[in-house]
């Protein structure tokens, strides 16, 4: 036997949600996944897909390899910039690059390279129930109204007032 | 009860050649080795994930389709300078937990 404890071999268990992963650790284990052709199921952070994903959901991503992405799906990408996961709604096409943006968010986050692209969310989980609404046909309609700029200035104000209630419940 | 417990442990022999199995991914994240079960297709952050510690990760290391668990724990002998029949246990009793858990499979029998 190995004398020192320290030598012995050891397998440790972590449950879900232990693993706290800076972003970019989070890109290369997700990618890492989506090639050998699984699916990646994390929690999603934030407020910018509200009300369709809302913080704390947990979202199952595909790879693109089932075909390229559509109008009104739900992409995870890297952003350019940052180099983190970004988890937006697709809302136009230009050449090989998307205009992607959140449902909730002020502006768009530009054109993002195809390359950029690492999947597109299949599921979303929300305190164990599936939720459905946002990824079926009607993405196609909540694209369209997020690119004429009619649903953000309506959630928006929700969201602030749902940041400000979670604020006071962890205080 | 003995015997049950005995019939449960996954059948380790060091004439084996052992390879990380295909259902994982294995990366690692901030000096640490983070194992991720495919499980029914899905790699899954709010389930089980597994780490390993710096002994265990040597040992994964070195299943690479042409070491036998035998040739392993003589790697590791030399390593750690401890003789070899001191520290097969050790890893025998690892990868039996490596592969009760399907993170390892079976190459051939040499």
């Amino acid at each position: 036997m190995l004398k020192s404890p320290g030598l012995k071999p050891l397998l440790f268990v972590k449950k879900g949600g232990e693993l706290s992963l800076p972003g970019q650790e989070l890109t290369r284990l997700l990618q890492a996944v989506l090639e050998k052709g699984a699916s990646f199921r994390f929690r999603a952070r934030g407020f910018s897909m509200f009300p369709f994903i809302k913080d704390g959901d947990v979202i199952t991503v595909d790879s693109l390899s089932g075909g390229k992405p559509r109008l009104g799906d739900v992409l995870v990408y890297v952003n350019p910039r940052t180099r983190k996961i970004v988890v937006h709604r697709m809302i136009g096409k230009r050449r090989d690059c998307y205009i992607i943006k959140g449902d909730n968010t002020p502006d768009s986050d530009g054109i993002i390279p195809r390359e950029n692209i690492l999947g597109r969310v299949k599921r979303v989980e929300r305190e164990g129930k599936r939720i459905f609404l946002g990824l079926g046909v009607e993405r196609v309609i909540i694209a369209l109204l997020i690119r004429a700029g009619i649903l953000s200035p309506f959630f928006l104000p929700v969201v602030r007032i749902t940041r400000v209630l979670k604020r006071k419940r962890v205080r | 009860m003995k015997e049950k417990e005995e019939s449960m442990k996954a059948n380790v022999s060091l004439e084996t050649v052992y390879v990380p199995s295909e259902d994982i991914v294995i990366r690692e994240i901030e000096g640490e080795l983070i194992v991720v079960p495919l499980v029914s297709g899905i790699g899954d952050l709010e389930d089980e994930l597994f780490t390993m510690n710096a002994t265990g990760r040597a040992i994964m290391e070195k299943l690479d389709k042409k070491k036998s668990l035998k040739d392993v724990v003589n790697e590791l002998s030399l390593l750690y300078k401890a003789p070899a029949d001191e520290i097969e246990q050790d890893v025998v009793g690892f990868m039996e937990e490596l592969l009760k858990r399907r993170m390892i499979v079976k190459v051939s029998r040499a």
